[in-house]
């Protein structure tokens, strides 16, 4: 059944490590059913909580019963800090894809799993993109999430042995296009990961999800409402 | 609650504080500003556009909101009171910071016959509070504890900066016993950022940093000689303190004494309660440069028998005359505004600002304005390939990244359109060329002209052309992704303006 939910988006700021963060909370003017901390891609290639696949996410799941936080890692858009020699980190990331700096965004989505954990004690879910997926990874021992999504992951770029250290239910999603990363790439790497897991594989997209953020966002709900979070109902389409 | 509407007549906009100012007083929602812009005013908007830019402001939509009102004139004598018609409040930060006159009529026609003319104006148009923004230093050669007070018999002064200050000072005083309130506040040494680093002039303190930086490069061509152990007297006293402020606490410590509808005349001492000693300032640059060996010392400028690293760091004037003097301190109601246990300046934050001004080259990355203006009829695409791009680039942060090498398409699509291929080679742009060329591209942007205008003129950030919009990426695309945050950056410091294109929102 579909009811029209009113979402509620507030303006957050976060304490970081040494940093002040800027957040959006999404969440229905009812009674939220779970949290879920979305984590978005690198900083360098468009990733701030306004990125397409983000923001789709952060909608979707808030009128599916969930409080949202999106974040900007430091130095985006408001949040403080960020690299303070541009040049050397572009070159690095020119050479390699990555820079220094990515284990501040890391900590950084500590600090906003903290945040989440202090505004809502619904269970919570752990959402990241692409960049985002390794670093919801890296917090995955000390979570207590019940469940984990990771859209477009690169496990050529990053490693995701952290996994093994969570065991709570798991999906992947990726398009059959994407150019980081291609379908049997993915194929091998997901057979090689723990379960309970489940892979869904859109078709086009890309890496980007530009034009099918909604299509995306419906497995992520669907998924989401496949669980059995403790402590409250099945979670329904409200979109 | 809805506050009531404030109007404030700004000078110096454009200003190292000017901008700064500007940008605090647009924080609360109902304070409009009306700003003093030299002639051409189409110039000057594009520079303040482009200032306002760095804090996520876009001057078009301020101005499109009647938030902002740019009024083209000049101090002291281009203006008339009806300029001024309905204005609550004059902020004039507008000023000339030649400390010599050197032949010259400035300072004195700025700071004095400027501040003047807009005393009489703002009599005339009936304005019942005016702020001045003077400096800590108009005290001239007094030491001890200073008192928020204007000073009524003219101090020992150390150049014609500072009696263009203490003169105007005076009008203002005046101007308050018969016209309303005045507020004089005295900014100590403006230094960066305490967020970003970030400043748009490097004076005072960074001429210091700069001749560290020339000493450090000398030392590091010359590996016979001990940099840790260099033979440099610094004239001053290593106890002594060094007062500077970071530009946007000095920027929202000035607003608010501006805003305070308080109905006294009253002196403000904008200046750092715990600043730090010469010592420490030496300390933070030779950990910073990595050099050491500089001695405080009592000798007099000119030195007699310099050396040749004393030639070498005063080779930007005797800087130390006037930024290692003996220690002051200030009365200063601003002082109770600096968090306990913090300090408005320390080596991180001071490290911060020596990156940031190295990044930027001292503030002298910037290529000429009429460098950067579009010809007449908009932005055409193969001007900003074939002739911007090689004028830009090579002064930009491009230059120095310097891991990039890649042939590199783009192609604007529509009636305006064609395709460039560039060769970088570690940062270096080596050619451009119309397609069709020799080069093969490893990667292809293609965008639309809107897209291509937008980006250019910083209306929309590069990433969302890409992450959101409708431009694509073809060939090595991991590759392409990877060039698309250094084009961002380089956008956002060579952005172009002209007529008719709105400005800036980086």
């Amino acid at each position: 059944m579909l009811i029209e939910t009113t979402i509620i988006e507030e303006n957050v700021r976060i304490q970081g490590r040494d940093r002040m963060l800027e957040g959006v909370l999404a969440y229905p003017a009812d009674r939220a059913k779970f949290t879920a901390l979305i984590a978005g891609p690198h900083p360098f290639l468009g990733g701030d909580m306004r990125n397409n696949v983000v923001d789709t996410l952060s909608k979707t799941l808030a009128s599916g019963g969930g409080v949202t936080l999106a974040f900007d890692y430091g130095g985006v858009g408001e949040s403080e800090g960020g690299p303070t020699d541009w040049p050397a980190a572009m070159s690095a990331f020119w050479k390699d894809g990555m820079i220094p700096e990515e284990h501040d965004w890391v900590d950084d989505v500590g600090a906003a799993m903290a945040a989440t954990r202090e505004w809502c004690d619904a269970p919570l879910v752990l959402v990241g993109y692409s960049f985002g997926c390794w670093s919801i990874a890296n917090h995955l021992r000390d979570s207590s999430a019940h469940a984990v999504v990771l859209v477009s992951p690169n496990p050529k770029q990053h490693v995701f042995d952290d996994l093994a250290d969570c065991d709570v239910p798991l999906l992947i999603v990726h398009s059959d296009n994407d150019f980081t990363c291609s379908v049997s790439e993915m194929m091998t790497w997901f057979e090689s990961i723990r379960e309970p897991k489940v892979r869904v594989q859109l078709s086009a997209g890309e890496h980007f999800f530009r034009g099918h953020e909604a299509e995306l966002a419906k497995v992520v709900l669907e998924f989401l409402q496949g669980q059995r979070l403790p402590g409250v109902e099945q979670i329904e389409d409200t979109r | 609650m809805t506050r009531e509407r404030i109007d404030v007549f700004l000078t110096g906009a454009t200003g190292f504080l000017g901008h700064y100012l500007l940008a605090e007083l647009l924080a609360p929602p109902h304070v409009r500003c009306r700003v003093l812009l030299r002639p051409p005013v189409s110039a000057s908007c594009a520079r303040l556009g482009r200032l306002l830019a760095g804090f996520g402001l876009n001057l078009s939509a301020l101005i499109a909101e009647n938030r902002v009102v740019p009024v083209e004139g000049e101090l002291p004598d281009s203006l008339n009171s009806a300029d001024l018609g309905g204005i609550d409040l004059v902020l004039h930060a507008g000023g000339n910071t030649a400390f010599q006159a050197n032949g010259s009529d400035e300072p004195a026609r700025t700071n004095v016959a400027g501040t003047k003319a807009m005393l009489t104006l703002a009599r005339d148009a009936g304005i019942p509070r005016f702020v001045f923004v003077s400096t800590a230093y108009v005290c001239g050669e007094q030491v001890g504890h200073l008192p928020e007070a204007v000073y009524p018999t003219a101090p020992p002064l150390r150049n014609d900066y500072e009696r263009s200050k203490w003169e105007a000072e005076q009008l203002v005083w005046d101007w308050g016993r018969r016209n309303g309130v005045a507020r004089i506040c005295r900014p100590s040494i403006l230094f960066g950022d305490s967020r970003t680093g970030r400043a748009s002039a490097m004076k005072g303190l960074y001429l210091v940093a700069r001749a560290t930086e020339v000493l450090a490069r000398a030392m590091d061509g010359n590996h016979d000689a001990d940099r840790h152990h260099i033979q440099l007297r610094i004239l001053g006293r290593g106890d002594a303190t060094c007062n500077v402020i970071p530009i946007d606490w000095a920027a929202k410590q000035i607003v608010r004494i501006a805003l305070d509808p308080a109905t006294e005349s009253s002196v403000h001492h904008v200046t750092n309660p715990d600043p730090p000693t010469h010592q420490e300032v030496k300390q933070w640059l030779e950990a910073y440069f990595d050099i050491a060996g500089g001695r405080f010392d009592d000798a007099t400028w000119p030195l007699a028998d310099a050396n040749h690293y004393e030639d070498l760091f005063y080779s930007l004037g005797n800087i130390c005359l006037d930024y290692f003097r003996h220690g002051l301190t200030f009365e200063s109601q601003c002082a109770a505004n600096v968090p306990s246990g913090q300090r408005l300046i320390d080596g991180a934050s001071f490290a911060q600002c020596m990156k940031y001004a190295q990044a930027t080259n001292w503030c002298r990355n910037r290529i000429d304005e009429t460098d950067s203006v579009a010809p007449a009829g908009g932005i055409d695409p193969k001007w900003y390939f074939e002739s911007f791009l090689p004028r830009a680039v090579p002064r930009s942060v491009v230059a120095k990244v310097q891991e990039l090498t890649a042939v590199v398409q783009y192609t604007i699509t529509g009636p305006n359109g064609g395709s460039w291929i560039s060769r970088f080679d570690r940062g270096q742009l080596k050619e451009t060329h119309a397609v069709p060329t020799a080069l093969t591209p490893e990667f292809e942007y293609r965008l639309s002209y809107e897209d291509l205008v937008d980006v250019v003129t910083c209306r929309k950030p590069l990433q969302d052309v890409f992450f959101h919009g409708s431009a694509e990426m073809f060939g090595e695309v991991e590759l392409a992704l990877k060039m698309v945050p250094i084009i961002g950056e380089f956008l956002k410091e060579f952005p172009v303006v002209g007529e008719g294109i709105p400005s800036l929102a980086c």
